[in-house]
């Protein structure tokens, strides 16, 4: 769950800086409007700037601009480094918190389309693909292993839909005629609701998916099971 | 309108015809302005009613209300009208009415473009309006209708057509009306007002043109691009067109955010100095803030497509994050003025103080949207919803009322009623703060933005009965609004007013030196221009000068303090 952890500590700091802020800038506001408030024998300044105090100001803000520039950058490309991991493996990362020797990621192909998804594992036998209808409740679910990389590549069959996994803190747009592709890794079993973000049309609202992680041995004894549907189409 | 038997009779000779034609075939820059700001601000209602429609839907969990058709007509034409028909036309049609007066010019530059541009926004509006009359309804593919779902198989029936033609016959309107206020200023400006003289509302909308100018022509190309797809939606099965397309939208999409912002920013600048009774602080430190602020702006649209996959993310974070420098400029001109000034509290004053907290709520939630990592997320959901609303809503429309409280006097020659003013005010600050925070939340726990309807499971029903019960305080407080400004109108009509100082809140630039309301030729020889030697012209007046033109007579050591019945007698 690397993007989950690297949106925690940018979202925390971000929002104890704004949070600093914002207090700061209501204490001087309510500050001065207690003490400003016209009253017999209060004068109003006239002094119309005050240059150095400005450009001091600015300097400061630029840096800090220039620190949280760079900050977020750096994490962001420690997210898409991990995306980028289908090249040869064992960088630290992955082997420091893995339970064993890093494998070759697991490939999902998932298709959005109005309006549900479906979820193909070309690394199956028979090509097992797995979708429904998202309708009266029945939504598809994308199973996975734990503590495995998952690489996703992400399309669409007609409009822009966006797959969001909120518990993942992830999203990414489903275009037609094109990919994207990204890699998750979750660390422990559970299942997490998953939706479209993208408007696209009337049913854009029960367009949800599960997302279901078990370990290793469960997630290749569910392969076998469903493939032997040969290609089967039901979760 | 006719004309008040109190006012100048300079009103009298003014060579258009009388009545309704009068005003339909206006070139008075004071006339277009108050048509495109009165138009403006019956549609604002409009929208208002639509946002209340569906927080009607939301309020509870599985609600049918409003099926899922028509709740995408109605957020789509919520977000289309408030946009393109209420916060940009508002913003343009302030500078149409103040600019002229503002600069001390007699008219506008190119005064029947002008009148073209507002018909072809009221024909605009009218059209994006119609799509509610024919059967398969209006368009409902969002304010920014990305094809492929916009185009004419995913998004079929003429609604969708109507949409293109309303937002781009508004969009050249407002283009039009754009470039007659910049003229305006490059040119007729009165001798003796450099262009560091300029107040800052004008400013702020010489700034604002150039955006207009620089960001409409993509919003034009984007609706071509869609207008084509819509003859032949096979060109939408490329890629190319689709990011194509969302590049092209956002090109104009960020910059108009700003369009939607600086004049708004400026009336509150113009309100805070005004009723602090000073000078605005750091005046030129703003003026530069907002040009770099302009440029940059133009620089940073992929901010909205980081979830494209397609969008360079360092690029764009970098230039998103670095507007903070200039926006922290202002707002250091705005503490600034209120550490050093003599605060009065009135209507247009308690509208520009609370902008500051609440813009600056969406102001820093704009950092996080802009880092990607945290946009991964949020973007798309509720939190995106409650961010924009704080700049839009708890920001620039906070300014909006500033300025109709604070100009309302100058444009009909009566003031607005304090008491409901405040009722108003209040209203929605509660209503406003009530609708829009727990917006967050549910973004942050994982609802999407545009959907009709959520599941009880999903544990949204709390926060969306908080919001929608804001709404409610929100209706509330747009009643009063409406009530007050019908009163005062009703009143001025039936005559038996006081009459009014002509610069009621001592206000200090062109605008006031004239009479309320100004006459057509603007100044005239016996209330002609006053020497123009800063950017606030009547501080600058000697205090029997000051008198003369019109302020409140004996009172002028206490800016912005009422006019009490006996100084009134004073004109
Ligand atoms: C100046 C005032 C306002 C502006 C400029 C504004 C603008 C917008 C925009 C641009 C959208 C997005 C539409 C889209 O997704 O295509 C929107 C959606 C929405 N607005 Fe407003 N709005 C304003 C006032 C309000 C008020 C007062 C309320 C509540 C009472 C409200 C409630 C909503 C709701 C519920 C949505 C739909 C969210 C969704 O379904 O995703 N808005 N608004
Ligand atoms: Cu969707
Ligand atoms: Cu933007």
């Amino acid at each position: 769950m690397n993007q989950r952890h690297i949106f925690g500590t940018v979202f925390w700091l971000e929002s104890a800086i704004a949070g600093g802020v914002f207090v700061v800038i209501a204490i001087i506001l309510l500050v001065s409007l207690v003490r400003r408030r016209a009253r017999v024998g209060l004068v109003a300044s006239q002094r119309q700037d005050n240059r150095k105090l400005e450009i001091s100001y600015a300097v400061v803000l630029a840096a800090f601009a220039a620190f949280l520039v760079s900050y977020t950058a750096w994490q962001n490309h420690r997210e898409t480094g991990a995306n980028a991991s289908t090249a040869p493996a064992g960088h630290a990362s992955s082997s420091a918190q893995g339970s064993g020797a890093p494998s070759k990621p697991v490939t999902v192909n998932v298709t959005a389309f109005q309006w549900c998804w479906q979820f193909g594992y070309p690394q199956a036998p028979g090509s097992l693909k797995v979708s429904d209808n998202c309708q009266g409740g029945k939504v598809p679910t994308l199973v996975v292993p734990t503590g495995r990389e998952i690489r996703i590549h992400l399309t669409s069959k007609d409009v822009i839909h966006s797959m969001w996994v909120p518990a993942l803190r992830y999203k990414m747009d489903a275009f037609p005629d094109h990919v994207n592709s990204f890699t998750i890794k979750i660390d422990k079993a559970g299942r997490w609701v998953g939706r479209c973000a993208e408007f696209c049309g009337e049913r854009h609202s029960k367009m949800h998916f599960w997302l279901k992680a078990v370990p290793p041995d469960e997630y290749k004894h569910w392969v076998q099971q469903h493939a032997a549907h040969a290609g089967g189409a039901q979760a | 309108m006719t004309v008040p038997a109190t006012s100048d009779p300079a009103d009298t000779r003014t060579a258009e015809p009388d009545g309704w034609l009068g005003w339909l075939t206006t070139t008075d820059h004071k006339r277009i302005g108050l048509l495109t700001l009165a138009t403006s601000v019956v549609l604002l209602f409009l929208m208002g009613i639509l946002a209340l429609i569906m927080r009607g839907q939301l309020a509870q969990p599985g609600e049918d209300l409003i099926d899922a058709h028509t709740y995408n007509q109605v957020f789509t034409i919520h977000g289309s009208g408030m946009i393109y028909l209420v916060m940009t036309p508002f913003a343009i049609g302030l500078g149409v009415y103040l600019v002229p007066l503002q600069v001390g010019a007699p008219a506008l530059a190119t005064p029947r473009t002008t009148l073209l541009g507002y018909w072809l926004y009221v024909l605009g509006a009218l059209s994006m309006l119609c799509g509610f009359a024919i059967p398969s309804g209006a368009a409902r593919s969002g304010w920014f209708s990305y094809p492929p779902l916009a185009d004419s198989d995913y998004s079929p029936g003429a609604g969708p057509d109507l949409w293109v033609i309303g937002v781009a016959m508004s969009a050249i309107g407002i283009l039009l009306m754009a470039w007659a206020v910049l003229w305006t200023v490059l040119r007729k400006r009165a001798i003796g007002m450099t262009m560091l003289r300029l107040p800052v509302f004008s400013w702020s909308m010489v700034v604002t043109c150039l955006m207009v100018l620089g960001a409409f022509p993509s919003l034009l190309a984007a609706l071509v691009l869609l207008a084509l797809g819509r003859g032949d939606p096979a060109i939408f099965d490329s890629n190319v067109w689709n990011i194509g397309y969302q590049h092209l939208f956002w090109f104009y999409g960020h910059p108009v955010v700003y369009v939607m912002f600086f004049p708004y920013l400026a009336a509150v600048a113009e309100v805070l100095a005004v009723f602090c009774g000073r000078r605005f602080f750091g005046y030129k430190a703003t003026v530069l803030s907002l040009l770099v602020f302009a440029a940059l702006s133009m620089s940073v649209w992929g901010h909205h497509m980081f979830t494209t996959g397609q969008a360079s993310n360092d690029y764009y974070s970098l230039t998103s994050i670095l507007l903070t420098v200039p926006a922290g400029a202002e707002y250091f001109g705005m503490l600034g003025t209120l550490v050093g000034g003599r605060i009065v509290f009135r209507t247009p004053m308690l509208f520009a103080l609370a902008f500051i907290p609440q813009f600056l709520i969406g102001g820093l939630t704009g950092i996080m949207t802009g880092t990607p990592v945290i946009d991964y997320h949020v973007t798309d959901s509720y939190f995106i919803v409650a961010h924009f609303h704080y700049t839009l809503f708890a920001g620039s429309a906070f300014g909006l009322f500033a300025a109709v409280y604070y100009w309302f006097p100058k444009v009909t020659g009566v003031m607005l009623d304090e008491r409901l003013g405040k009722i108003h005010f209040w209203l929605l600050v509660v209503g406003a703060n009530l609708t829009f925070l727990p917006m967050f939340g549910l973004g942050y726990k994982g609802m999407p933005r545009r959907v009709n309807t959520y599941s009880s499971v999903d544990g949204f029903g709390l926060l969306n009965l908080l919001a929608s019960c804001g709404a409610a305080v929100l209706a509330a407080g747009m009643i009063v609004f409406a009530v007050n400004i019908l009163r005062s109108l009703l009143r001025r009509r039936r005559g038996g007013l006081a009459p009014m100082p002509d610069n009621p809140w001592n206000a200090h630039t062109l605008e006031w030196a004239t009479s309320s309301p100004p006459p057509p030729e603007n100044f005239t020889p016996d209330r002609p221009l006053p020497p123009i030697t800063s950017n606030a012209p009547l501080l600058d007046l000697p205090m029997a000068q000051k008198e003369a033109e019109g302020a409140n007579p004996g009172k002028t050591a206490q800016p912005g303090e009422p006019a009490g019945p006996a100084e009134r007698s004073g004109l």
